[in-house]
This record gives C-alpha cells, sequence and structure tokens, in this order.
C-alpha cells in the first residue's frame, strides 16, 4: 500500500488533473490520515467539482473526521449529480442517525431500499451497531406507555394500523373510521382467523408461507401482513389501511415498517 | 360449457395464472374453474371465498363500504380474489406473474360478470 500510495502522489504530483487523486485519498483515509487525505480530495475536487466520486470520496472522509454535516452536505451533492445514488442516500442516512434525527434516518434508508438495495439491512446493521440501538426501539420505548399511538409516526393523517393477537383482540394501534371512531375492535373480531384461513390456503396450494394480504374497498385499501411471532402476537396480524388511491406499490414498504416498529416494541414489552 | 368459461379461459392465458375459478360468494362451492395444477379446486374455492367474506366483513365493521380486488401473496405465489354478493372470481398464480395485468383483467372480468 506505502508504494502505492508514493506511486499515487508521484502521478499527482506530474499531472494535478489526474484522477488518481481518488484511490490515493482513499487510501489515506484508510490508513487513518485523515487531513491529508481531506487535503488531496478538496484539491482533486477543485479540479473535478462536478465528480461524484470526489465528492463521495470527501465525505467519507469527514464523516471519519466527526464533520457529519460536511460530511452530508458532499453527499447531497452527490445525490444532485446523480439522482437516486444509493451510497449517498445510505451515508446521508448514517449521518442523520448519529445526528439523532431518526424520522430522517429511516426515510432515507427506505428510499435506499425503493432504489433496489436488497442489502439495505447490512445498511441498517451499521447504523445499529454504530447507535447500539434500533431507530425502532427508540421510537417503540417511548411510545410503549401508549399503545395506541405505537405506529403514529409512521403514519400519514389518512393512515391507520393496528396490530391483533391470534384471537382478534387489539395488541396495539388504532383504527379510525371517517368520522373519526376508533373501530380497532370491530375491525379486530371481524379479521379474527384470517391468519389461520391464510395460512391453510397457502399450505394447500403449496405455496409457501404468506406473507401479506391485501384488499381494495371503496373508501381504503387494507394491507394485512403476519404479527411478529413473539411477545404473545403469534398468529396475530398487523393490519394498515391507506387512502383508496396510494399506489399499491408503496403498501408494502409502509407494511413493512409497521411490522419492524410491532417486533421492537414486542422486544421491549415487559 | 357455462356462462363463466370464456372468462375463465382469458384469466388462465395471462402469463403466471395456474388456475382461475367462480365461486359462490355465499358457501364456497365451485361454479366453474380451469385448473392447470393437481389441486383440489373445492378446498381452493372454500378457502378464498372464505378469505374474502372476512375482508367483506372487516371492511363492513370499519365503515369501508364495498370491496373490491383482493390479494394474498405467499412465498411462491399469489391468490387473487374478486367478488360481488354471489359469486367470487379467484385466480390461483405464481409469484413471478404480472398482478397489475391479472388485476385489471379481473376487474374487466367481474365488471361483465355482474
Amino acid at each position: 500500500m506505502a508504494d502505492e500510495v508514493r506511486l499515487w502522489s508521484d502521478e499527482l504530483a506530474r499531472d494535478p488533473s489526474s484522477l488518481v487523486f481518488l484511490p490515493l485519498a482513499e487510501a489515506l483515509r484508510r490508513q487513518g490520515q485523515l487531513d491529508l487525505a481531506r487535503k488531496v480530495a478538496v484539491r482533486g475536487l477543485e479540479r473535478h467539482p462536478h465528480n461524484p466520486d470526489a465528492h463521495d470520496q470527501l465525505a467519507r472522509i469527514q464523516a471519519d473526521r466527526g464533520d457529519l454535516q460536511s460530511a452530508f452536505d458532499e453527499w447531497d451533492m452527490v445525490l444532485r449529480l446523480v439522482p437516486g445514488h444509493v451510497g449517498a442516500i445510505k451515508g446521508m442516512a448514517f449521518v442523520r442517525f448519529q445526528q439523532g434525527r431518526l424520522e430522517e434516518a429511516e426515510r432515507l434508508l427506505m428510499q435506499a431500499q425503493g432504489q433496489g438495495d436488497s442489502d439495505i439491512h447490512a445498511a441498517m446493521d451499521m447504523v445499529r451497531r454504530s447507535s447500539g440501538v434500533t431507530y425502532a426501539q427508540v421510537v417503540a420505548g417511548e411510545l410503549a406507555t401508549d399503545p395506541h399511538l405505537l405506529f403514529a409516526d409512521i403514519l400519514a393523517d389518512d393512515q391507520t394500523a393496528i396490530m391483533l393477537d391470534k384471537d382478534g383482540l387489539v395488541l396495539a394501534g388504532a383504527y379510525y373510521s371517517a368520522d373519526g371512531k376508533d373501530v380497532a375492535q370491530d375491525v379486530g373480531a371481524s379479521l379474527s382467523g384470517v391468519s389461520d384461513e391464510a395460512l391453510r390456503a397457502t399450505k394447500h396450494l403449496g405455496i409457501g408461507s404468506w406473507r401479506s394480504i391485501l384488499f381494495e374497498t371503496e373508501a381504503a385499501i387494507v394491507s394485512l401482513a403476519p404479527a411478529p411471532a413473539d411477545g404473545g402476537a403469534a398468529g396475530g396480524l398487523i393490519v394498515v389501511a391507506t387512502a383508496p388511491d396510494t399506489p399499491l406499490g408503496q403498501l408494502r414498504p409502509l407494511l413493512d415498517r409497521c411490522v419492524s416498529r410491532a417486533h421492537a416494541w414486542l422486544d421491549l414489552a415487559p | 360449457m357455462s356462462d363463466f368459461t370464456a372468462v375463465l379461459d382469458t384469466l388462465i392465458r395471462q402469463r403466471g395464472v395456474r388456475g382461475s375459478l367462480v365461486v359462490s360468494a355465499g358457501d364456497g362451492i365451485p361454479v366453474d374453474s380451469n385448473l392447470q395444477f393437481g389441486q383440489d379446486g373445492n378446498r381452493v374455492a372454500a378457502l378464498a371465498a372464505s378469505l374474502y367474506r372476512k375482508a367483506r366483513r372487516s371492511a363492513q365493521a370499519a365503515g369501508l363500504g364495498g370491496t373490491g380486488f383482493m390479494q394474498l401473496e405467499a412465498e411462491t405465489g399469489r391468490l387473487c380474489i374478486i367478488g360481488g354478493d354471489e359469486i367470487v372470481l379467484v385466480v390461483v398464480a405464481e409469484r413471478s406473474a404480472n398482478v397489475g395485468l391479472i388485476r385489471v383483467e379481473m376487474l374487466r372480468a367481474a365488471e361483465a360478470l355482474a
């Protein structure tokens, strides 16, 4: 590595416009020479201000230096240059999480997932390792005192969600009808047994475990997923209702977020 | 050949569709079917009709009005259902099937049958 650093340094001295500043800055960053790495990256950027890799490189260096806002700004620049850049979105999510801006962190990670990043769980793990606690656990812990509010912060005004046990009894959340009445118990009772029937149907058809059920009504789209199999929720359901004009493709991520929240809450339940 | 044969044939032609059934909504008895898999159509019909009834009941409980398209997604397949007061249309499809197209065809079919 030392030889490569020397070679790249020599090349950069010969040709200051060379893109070799990118691997050089990365090598210095990995060696922990962060101030030097930053200088190399900044000088490279002066000659290549529209190079997204250069902004991404500087963002990584700034993050390692602990200058999180500068790192965020650099990744923001990457996004301007390459909309949908998954690495930049994940980096920004990491910064926001470190700054305690949890809502934004999760929203950004979901955005990265929406860009087709199948490795998003690894990014989540990275964030979790750095903080020692999951976002869902933080919020679930805060909301544990009032189970009705378990899903409140991840739902829009025209969305509602509940978690039911296997008998259709409400464990958490609230289900409001159009006139503002909480009809969670009624909905729970009418959906009692759906999980068992879905299990029977999928078993009979040989199509594996059921993952979700969706049905469209005049006033809403209702999505169901199996409740986490712990904390007394096994065999239960997560029920999410959204506005009828919600794009169907957006329902699965929303359902997944509610399931994650339920999981964290059940983990924390006494 | 029943009144429903043409509708079922249209649905079965969709890529990834393994079976289509017309089912009595009240008792889950199959009225007509076109199955390309070795399963008991009676049981599929009963389970699908029961699931759809529960969905309708919960929609009524929540004041959401009538129920339209319904989909159960599993690891390797899907069950799509749409219906009215008397009959329910059921499609069994592979996971890779284009559910958007199936949904459109089922909505059309439901209109035709209404």
